[in-house]
């Protein structure tokens, strides 16, 4: 067994929240009582201000930032949600309560802070998350789709009850939701050596069946699809505090591509933010050129398959390597194939044959 | 001695041509014309002797069970000067009587409107008007008629008299009428009436009961308008005739009083002389006798009759030029024309008489702003000589004078003194009153004329508080007569239509009313219905004068308006949320007690829109 984090990571990242939050506060108190008004600066995520950097190997914003001000009358409104946000995320984070996207939009209501719609109160959690550089997760704030994870990796909960409890993540054959507890929870010892994300909840099922996690000394992610941040940030975690090397199994096409791509690099939409990505993540497969290779059964792509393939083109991670060779691989064929299709050649081929046959394959890359 | 016969025609058939000139073409519009007519009288006759008009109006179905059209009792009761009871029968029973003729702004213009009203009645339900008047506040005569047209006079079927002791008139008569389809414009008549005559306090009753108060809104009656003289401009041959005929000589009546007046001047009180002595002794004493004496005189002469003759003919015309003399035998009912000798004595005499002033005289005296050096200046252009007399000009040379005073540049502009606009409070105040706006505004022009008549513009804008947002809104004003028909083609509407609106920050349906009213002697009427007024190029400059000023003030208003809306705005934003701000920076930041934001909340009303 493993110990290889020594410093309580969750607790820091916490305080640090808190204290920040506090500044902000402060800043806000002295404007008022000083006759001033207060305001936010808050990077640009416009699109002019997302670029690409590949020292960080993800997109970052750039310099520009935008002022909002209780000054402006039209910005007034909009200052005083996120000054709430702020004030509404302290009180979650003191008191160790989780909410969701829809609990914000319901909890301002309490306060005479209407919002409009859902999508007014997401942005604004966008917003602060911008402000402090930290993903919503840290504020108790998670969306409703959960991914599951699976292995020996031992860990204790920090939120309020179950302070100090521990756990060890391979006791439940379904696997342990991703949710505020176990993203809050210090990491504190495991086993294994590797983390395998998968895409698909059947497969994961099938990995854990197939004992996957000790032939291959693994702690098995279900992505549940796109990866929830809560779920890249566990990925990132285990990755730079355990050091596991993370490796990615999406379907053959070009969507599963692209998830094994925001795992290691992230996505424009939280450009904002760092710590979500595992720069080091290996994209197993499925491949275009597996699908020949593996003799896979295959279905026809769609319009949209095809008019994503020319998006990603226009990507900078795509000019390059493996990445640019499969996209183009994908469009000659103009079919795709899912996980699923190795149950062709038996339930067991894609743990038996094709897992081994890739992570041998993976060293070279 | 030729002979002329007039052909007569029935009392229908003079309604019947003149009834859409008058307004009465049908049902529907007869009873809205007939309502207006006696409306119009009523505070006409106030007006006129500076009375705050109190004005009662009802009509009253004859059986309401009965569908429309049908018989209604139509009945207006003012508290005006009433008329003399001798006069009644003549205002109401005669065509073309009426005491309005002078040049000065009144309602009424043609002395037709009361007699077509009750004409149209009598035709249409066969049954008589009811007129009582009291004009010396002692008695009221009540005069039930029917009118003769034949003969133009009416025929009293009753004359009562009882004791009274204020003046004023009530006319009722019966008439065929539709109230379900003429309602709604009486209303708005007498609505709108209510608005441009704030002096007057007016109720509306109408044939299911309701009744409609307008109350006066301002106590002080507008300045009345002077009778003047026309100007040069505004005349035309028909008018000059008439002056030229009422200077110079009056047809006397011969009655007993004129009788008396002759025998004293002839020194004859005592004695009974025969014609032909009578008419020597005048001869001798021509130089010492009055003007109308001379003309019976020389008529007794010419006609060859004594005093009783006299009083069995009515002088109609005498005609120097073609030396004619036109009379109607009462005896006879028939019009008479005789030539005069003109080798008679008494015709030089009667020439002399009748021919009046010499045409300088005429141009300074019968004229408005006419001097002496203008009628020579005037004369000359004309080619008319100065010393000719105008009762000896020919046809051709009325012609030539009609003409050439429309054409003469130099006449001085036409006296406006003969107008009575409503004047700039009076009108506010009615405005304010009738449609209780956040904004109002009113701009009276200074006179102005064309074609030789005088003319003034008023004009009102109010707008927002309780108007509806359903749109501009014009209320057309002439002469203080509503009017509500044929709007679609009046010059008011078309400036009004013309105006970019957007420049005065006027959006959508704007809650936005413009009054305008238009004071002159003779309103341009496009059509004979008197509802729309045609566009003159002097009219048309003076209300869109009034009318950019007006927007301005509007545009003033609103601009005002639109910055107290956003610092009140600004204010109920700030004092909204800064509290709040405060109540989160304080348990954000850790303190116990919440910073002094209160000089926020105001500072953040007083900003200065950026952007
Ligand atoms: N209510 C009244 N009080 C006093 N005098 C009246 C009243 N009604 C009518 N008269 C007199 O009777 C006359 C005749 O009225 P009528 O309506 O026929 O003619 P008008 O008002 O002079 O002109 P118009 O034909 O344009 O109405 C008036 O000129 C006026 O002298
Ligand atoms: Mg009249």
């Amino acid at each position: 067994m493993k110990n290889k984090s020594n410093q309580r990571t969750a607790e820091a990242k916490k305080e640090k929240l808190l204290s920040l939050l506090q500044k902000h506060g402060l800043n806000i108190y002295d404007n008022l009582d000083q006759g001033k008004f207060p305001q936010f600066i808050i990077p640009s995520r416009s699109v002019n201000n997302i670029v690409y950097d590949k020292k960080l190997r993800q997109y970052i914003l750039g310099n520009a930032s935008a002022v909002r001000s209780s000054r402006n009358m039209s910005q007034l409104r909009s200052y005083t949600q996120l000054a709430w946000l702020a004030f509404f995320v302290n009180r979650l984070v003191r008191e160790g309560k989780s909410s969701t996207l829809r609990d914000i939009y319901y909890s301002s209501q309490a306060f005479s802070i209407d919002f409009e719609d859902q999508p007014e109160s997401d942005n604004i959690i966008v917003d602060l998350e911008a402000v402090t550089l930290s993903p919503r997760e840290e504020f108790h704030i998670f969306p409703e789709e959960r991914s599951s994870v699976f292995g020996d990796l031992t860990i204790e909960y920090t939120v309020p009850g179950y302070e100090g409890k521990r756990m060890n993540l391979s006791d439940h054959p379904d696997g342990y939701l991703i949710g505020p507890s176990l993203s809050s929870a210090e990491l504190v010892d495991t086993s294994a050596e590797l983390v395998i994300a998968i895409e698909k909840g059947g497969l994961f099922t099938r990995f854990v069946e197939e004992k996957v996690h000790k032939k291959f000394k693994s702690i098995i992610v279900d992505t549940a699809g796109q990866a929830p941040r809560s779920t890249r940030n566990l990925l990132r975690r285990l990755n730079q505090e355990l050091g596991l090397p993370v490796v990615i199994l999406a379907d053959g096409d070009v969507y599963g591509e692209h998830i094994a791509m925001v795992i290691k690099s992230g996505s424009a939409n939280a450009a904002h933010l760092r710590e979500l990505t595992v720069p080091d993540a290996k994209w197993l497969g499925v491949w275009a050129t597996d699908i020949e290779k593996y003799k896979l059964p295959t279905i026809p792509m769609t319009e949209s398959d095809i008019k994503r393939i020319y998006d990603l083109q226009k990507d900078p991670r795509y000019q390059e390597g493996n990445w640019k060779k499969q996209l183009e691989v994908f469009l000659k064929l103009k079919r795709k194939a899912e996980l699923e299709a190795f149950s062709k050649y038996g339930l067991t081929n894609i743990t038996d044959k094709y897992l081994p046959a890739k992570l041998e394959e993976s060293k070279s890359f | 001695m030729s002979k002329e016969t007039f052909s007569q025609i029935s009392p229908s058939e003079f309604f019947y041509r003149n009834r859409d000139l008058a307004g009465f073409s049908n049902p529907t519009r007869s009873l809205y014309t007939s309502v207006r007519e006696f409306v119009e009288n009523a505070l006409d006759a106030c007006d006129q002797k500076k009375v705050l008009p109190d004005i009662h109006l009802s009509i009253k179905a004859v059986d309401p069970e009965q569908s429309d059209p049908k018989h209604y009792v139509l009945t207006v009761k003012d508290n005006g000067p009433g008329i003399e009871p001798k006069h009644v029968p003549h205002a109401f029973g005669t065509v073309l009587y009426g005491s309005k003729f002078g040049l000065k702004q009144a309602r009424g213009m043609f002395g037709l409107g009361a007699t077509m009203a009750i004409l149209y009645g009598q035709i249409t339900t066969n049954k008589p008007v009811t007129v009582k008047s009291c004009a010396d506040e002692k008695v009221i005569d009540e005069f039930v008629m029917l009118l003769d047209i034949q003969k133009n006079k009416p025929v009293i079927l009753k004359h009562t008299t009882k004791d009274a002791s204020k003046t004023g008139l009530s006319v009722s008569i019966v008439l065929e009428g539709d109230y379900s389809k003429a309602g709604s414009k009486i209303r708005d008549y007498v609505s709108q009436t209510s608005l441009i005559t704030p002096y007057a306090s007016m109720t509306f009753e109408d044939p299911t009961g309701e009744k409609f108060h307008y109350p006066r809104i301002v106590k002080e009656m507008p300045p009345p308008p002077t009778i003047i003289k026309p100007h040069p401009h505004g005349v035309d041959v028909e008018t000059i005739r008439r002056m030229i005929v009422d200077t110079h000589y009056q047809i006397p009546a011969v009655d007993n009083k004129m009788i008396e007046k002759i025998k004293k001047e002839l020194g004859l009180q005592k004695k009974s002389l025969t014609t032909k002595d009578m008419l020597e002794r005048a001869q001798k004493r021509w130089a010492d006798l009055s003007r109308p004496v001379r003309t019976i005189i020389a008529l007794m002469s010419f006609l060859n009759v004594d005093f009783d003759g006299l009083q069995k003919i009515r002088i109609d015309d005498i005609d120097v030029a073609n030396k004619k003399i036109t009379y109607w035998d009462f005896g006879e009912s028939q019009s008479h024309a005789i030539e005069i000798d003109s080798e008679s004595s008494y015709y030089k005499q009667l020439a002399n008489t009748i021919q009046g002033d010499t045409l300088l005289t005429f141009l300074t005296k019968r004229f408005q702003r006419v001097g002496p050096t203008t009628a020579e200046k005037f004369c000359e252009f004309a080619k008319l000589k100065p010393e000719r007399r105008i009762g000896s000009m020919t046809n051709e040379e009325l012609v030539r004078l009609a003409d050439a005073l429309q054409k003469f540049d130099d006449f001085l502009a036409p006296d406006p003194s003969c107008l009575a606009p409503l004047g700039e409070e009076p009108l506010s105040k009615g405005i304010m009153k009738f449609f209780n706006p956040e904004f109002a505004s009113v701009m009276q022009r200074n006179a102005s004329a064309y074609s030789g008549f005088p003319f003034v513009v008023e004009m009102g804008i109010a707008y927002g508080g309780g108007i509806p947002a359903t749109g501009l809104k014009v209320y057309r004003f002439a002469n203080r007569i509503p009017l509500l028909y044929d709007e679609g083609s009046d010059v008011v509407l078309k400036i009004v239509n013309e105006m970019d609106w957007s420049r005065y920050k006027v959006k959508g349906d704007p809650p936005l009313v413009i009054v305008s009213h238009i004071c002159s002697t003779r309103i341009p009427y496009k059509t004979v219905g008197k509802e729309n007024v045609a566009d003159r190029p002097e009219l048309e400059r003076e209300l869109k004068n009034a009318l950019q000023y007006l927007a301005r003030k509007l545009a003033v208003h609103m601009s005002r308006q639109g910055a107290a809306d956003m610092e009140k705005k600004r204010a109920n934003l700030y004092a909204k949320y800064v509290p709040l701000i405060s109540q989160f920076s304080t348990e954000l930041s850790g303190k116990k007690k919440e910073p002094n934001y209160k000089q926020l909340i105001k500072m953040g009303s007083e900003i200065e829109e950026q952007i």
